[in-house]
């Protein structure tokens, strides 16, 4: 276990684990946090974690992690790696299993008080419409060539099939379709899994959220978002369902051969990869962009679904029930991308593994309307307290290869969270908070407990204190709906 | 040794379950029946389908990850849950098993997949001893 004594103190929101720390370091590992915070992680073993991502070969900078880090499996949740590009190696457990695990705000001109009446009625038409849980199946029945399209082209396909218009594509980062997808390089069990999964929510910690814009922090960038206080907002979160696991369950299950052949020395085998230039490394990028892809698009009828709900209870009770996209970002990828690394332009795959880019500024990747502002970053919270719209930096750029933090962090274990909290209670404490609930499952509803996480406040005042994205405005939930 | 050989243990974000076995047949059986009772109760289904695996893998613990990970695959193509496990033949290599099960009706969570990581099948006194982490 990694001790406070192991580590520097670098600013009051910064720490380091020096890469003597362990012999097979390749690269220092830094955290994000403060005091409190720094203190949560160091009761599991989330740092140990963090130090075995700097042992990846082609590692650059840093092993970083953000305030929200927390245990995983392989890599640490909230993590950032960055290797060189092409000598540095990809790894399918620095994306996870759901991989583009994500979420994207819509936004509404009415202000929530004109649909606080029919709360009730349109979480409840959206229970019913958008299929969540496990084992749900969506309207949507794929082909296979229509699987290999939604795989190449994402959300685009989607759009094509009128799940939603063209305005939504310019604010999806990659627009909604990664490059480098290739369909050939997904499994067909994976498109089996995928197949009718399109449009589905999912279970675990995603959700779907109608929420209040309650507080605006910087009004010049909030106005550029389309934000004002008192707005009404919807949150989506899901990922790439079935299709994206069997496509993590089938590389990290190749590459345990690709390590040997290319003699990789890894202290913990859920980290396996493969170089960035070898025809294993490639494979993966492919099928991990497609997969990315595949949530795109799975976003994007999803927001179909809660537009035509919003339809469905609104029409003839308020004037306006559009609902606008403001930005989708994925919170599981591996990307390439180029930065300064020792005072040269350089190619890297930047792993985020429960991590939010946050390009600042400028950057040619932005769509137009947000490139003089920085990229919109959508860091949910949990579904008592709030959710954060940030934007990102210059810092980010330059400190944690345009990257920072992708929610609250859980302290609690699923296991503990159900022993100390009761799924029923917690509905009812907050439905008398003015939050409404629906849950397939009280107990799953209980592992997500406002308890089990840290306090979202406090992680975003760290990245915003150290420089790695700016609030922007802040959103509470009226009503949740969790698979 | 608890009941039914498995009990799970703590982890911040996903599950973990260590598994107790007289034999590695044992193993594998009781980390397949951990890993469905995490999803549902068990209790209340009675076997009506079966389905038989075979697998290949260069190792006994990357064996017992397949297996987990193809009882995954099925349970989520084939709409099933899983509550009984003979395993026909097992070496550190190769394995032969059937699963027993049913047609799913509630589950309550969705495993996104068993990993690698802190995976070790290792001899005791009186047996064997398997950790697994999931996704979930």
């Amino acid at each position: 276990m990694v001790n406070k004594k192991d580590m520097k103190r670098i600013t009051d929101y910064l720490y380091e684990i020096p890469k003597e720390y362990r012999e097979d370091m390749r690269v220092p590992a830094r955290i994000y946090a403060d005091e409190k915070l720094l203190e949560a992680t160091l009761r599991d073993r989330s740092l140990e974690q963090l130090v075995n991502t700097a042992t990846l070969p082609g590692i650059v900078g840093y092993a970083l992690a953000m305030p929200d880090i927390h245990q995983g499996y392989g890599f640490t949740i909230g993590g950032v790696a960055a290797t060189r590009y092409p000598s540095g190696v990809i790894s399918p457990g620095g994306v996870g299993y759901d991989i583009n695990c994500g979420v994207r705000l819509l936004i509404s001109s009415m202000e929530a008080d004109e649909v606080k009446p029919y709360i009730r009625t349109l979480i409840g038409s959206l229970y019913r419409n958008v299929p969540s849980g496990v084992g749900q199946k969506g309207s949507i029945k794929l082909s296979p060539s229509q699987m290999d399209q939604v795989l190449e082209k994402g959300a685009a396909w989607a759009v094509k099939q009128g799940y939603g218009i063209q305005g939504d594509l310019e604010r999806i980062e990659e627009r909604g379709a990664m490059a480098g997808a290739e369909a050939r390089a997904v499994s067909s069990r994976a498109k089996e899994r995928g197949k009718n999964q399109l449009g589905t929510l999912g279970s675990g910690n995603h959700f779907l959220e109608i929420e209040e814009v309650v507080e605006v922090y910087d009004e010049k960038v909030a106005d550029v978002f389309g934000l004002f206080p008192g707005q009404l907002a919807v949150q989506v979160h899901s990922g790439s369902r079935g299709l994206g696991h069997q496509v993590c369950t089938d590389y990290v299950r190749s590459l345990q051969e690709a390590v040997k052949r290319y003699h990789i020395e890894l202290p913990d085998r859920e980290l396996v990869c493969a170089p960035l230039d070898s025809s294993e490394g490639r494979d993966y990028f492919a099928a991990m962009a497609g997969a990315a892809s595949y949530a795109w698009a799975n976003r994007q009828c999803l927001t179909h679904l809660t537009r035509r709900t919003f339809e469905q209870v609104l029409a003839g009770k308020v004037k306006n029930w559009d609902l606008t996209t403001v930005y989708d970002v994925a919170h599981n990828i591996a990307k390439i991308e180029e930065y300064e690394v020792d005072g040269r332009r350089t190619k890297l795959c930047v792993h985020r593994k429960g991590a939010t880019r946050a390009f600042g500024p400028g950057q040619p990747e932005l769509p137009e309307v947000y490139r003089a502002v920085g990229q919109p970053v959508l860091v949910p919270g949990d579904m008592g307290t709030a959710s954060y719209v940030l934007v990102g930096t210059e810092e980010a750029m330059k400190a944690s290869f345009g990257s920072t933090c992708h929610g609250a962090g859980r302290v609690l274990s699923r296991k503990a969270a159900k022993k100390q909290i009761r799924g029923d209670k917690l509905k009812a404490e907050l439905e008398a908070q003015g939050i409404q609930v629906r849950a397939g499952s009280m107990p799953g509803l209980a592992e997500a407990a406002p308890d089990a996480y840290k306090d979202i406040e406090r992680v975003v005042d760290v990245v915003q204190r150290a420089g790695l994205a700016r609030k922007v405005a802040k959103l509470r939930p009226l009503a949740v709906m969790k698979g | 040794m608890p009941s039914f050989g498995f009990e799970e243990v703590e982890h911040t974000a996903d599950l973990a379950l260590k598994v107790h076995g007289h034999s590695l047949e044992e193993i594998f059986a009781n980390a397949a029946c951990g890993l469905f009772s995490l999803m549902t109760d068990l209790g209340n289904l009675s076997p009506s389908v079966h389905r038989e695996i075979h697998l290949g893998a260069p190792d006994r613990e990357s064996l017992l990850v397949d297996w987990l990970n193809e009882l995954l695959y099925l349970h989520e193509v084939e709409e099933e849950i899983y509550t009984r496990f003979e395993i026909e033949t097992l070496s550190s290599t190769t394995l032969s098993a059937t699963a027993w099960g049913a047609k799913m009706k509630d589950s309550k969570l969705t495993v996104k997949a068993a990993t690698f990581h802190d995976l070790k099948i290792r001899e005791t006194e009186d047996g064997y001893l398997a950790t697994v982490v999931f996704d979930v």
